[in-house]
């Protein structure tokens, strides 16, 4: 728009200079208007065209984080009035693998090199293993999450 | 035209922010994944000994970013608290109700459990509200400044309120 303005201007002026002006602005304008018309679909064909299998997964894994959240969420109020083995299991897978991503993803953030990060996610892979293992024994041979916490407030 | 779709449309060279009057004419096809130029930039320059600007030293502290590290620093913490309680289970040769009891019996024993409760209240509090906090981010809701500073106060506000209400259960 401002250049078309500027462009009137200058033919009412009609200076010589201007008038190699005029071309330049008009290009501008030019541009503009195309970007106008193609960004969505710019886009879109971008996207059908080339998704990384790499960034899909890691897109995955970020939606799979949301969701076992809102089931860890849901699970509060479910193990409070219920106690028994299959919420002390469920609510031990839950919360090892909630916690299992949420260190992997601390871990991505502070830790850089390809050797360091290796050892690292070994090392949390390891830890999340025992971690599981450790729940399941408790609740197998022992009260279960669900009364242990229940004790601590004295049955 | 066809130019500009031919550019565009090469690898990598997403439009994630489709600027106009600038074109890409002669853009090079670039075949590496954002980890990997981060792993480039931290090879060369730690290769390099470059020193690290002062960043978390020099910087104002703001609530948000209070909050942030906060929620991250409880959910550290609570998932190495379940780990350590997960060993204790593998190792300890009695029962939970046997260890309770024998804490129970102990003369710091209602500050021992108090502290165990209040270990185990304010962390899950905190890191559940803030949580919830982080999912409505991620629908989306509650971005401006403004509102940022009320969820956060919110979360604070309940998180006190629940430790409270709970440890004196």
């Amino acid at each position: 728009m401002a250049a078309v303005v500027r462009l009137n201007f200058a033919c009412r002026r009609g200076l010589k200079p201007l008038f190699l002006r005029s071309t330049l602005l008009a290009r501008p304008l030019l541009v503009s208007h195309k970007c106008q018309e193609h960004p969505y679909q710019l886009t879109t064909r971008i996207n059908a065209l080339h998704v990384d299998s790499v960034s899909k997964a890691a897109s995955r894994h970020w939606t799979a984080e949301r969701a076992l959240s809102v089931l860890l969420l849901a699970m509060g109020p479910v193990a409070y009035f219920n106690h028994g083995p299959i919420v002390d299991f469920s609510l031990a897978a839950a919360l090892t693998l909630h916690g299992h991503w949420g260190v992997g993803q601390a871990l991505t953030d502070y830790v850089h090199g390809d050797a360091k990060v290796k050892i690292a996610k070994t090392g949390l892979f390891l830890l999340s293993t025992i971690t599981f293992s450790g729940l399941c024994y408790f609740n197998y041979n022992d009260i279960g999450i669900c009364k242990a916490i229940a004790l601590l407030w004295g049955k | 035209m066809a130019l500009i779709l031919r550019t565009f449309v090469r690898q990598g060279v997403l439009l994630s922010r489709p600027q106009c009057g600038v074109l890409y004419r002669h853009a090079a096809p670039m075949g590496t994944t954002a980890k990997e130029e981060m792993n480039k930039f931290w090879d060369k320059n730690a290769k390099l000994n470059r020193p690290v600007s002062p960043h978390l030293t020099i910087y104002k502290w703001s609530v948000p970013m209070a909050m942030s590290i906060t929620h991250r620093g409880t959910g550290l913490g609570l998932s190495g608290a379940i780990s350590a309680f997960a060993v204790a289970a593998l190792v300890l040769p009695e029962s939970y109700p046997y260890y309770l009891d024998l804490i129970r019996s102990l003369s710091v024993g209602p500050y021992l459990i108090g502290l165990a409760k209040f270990g185990i209240v304010f962390p899950v509090s905190y890191h559940t509200y803030n949580g919830i906090r982080h999912l409505l981010w991620d629908i989306g809701k509650g971005f401006k400044i403004p509102e940022v500073y009320r969820s956060g106060y919110t979360v604070i506000g309940l998180s006190i309120i629940t430790t409270v209400a709970l440890l004196s259960l």
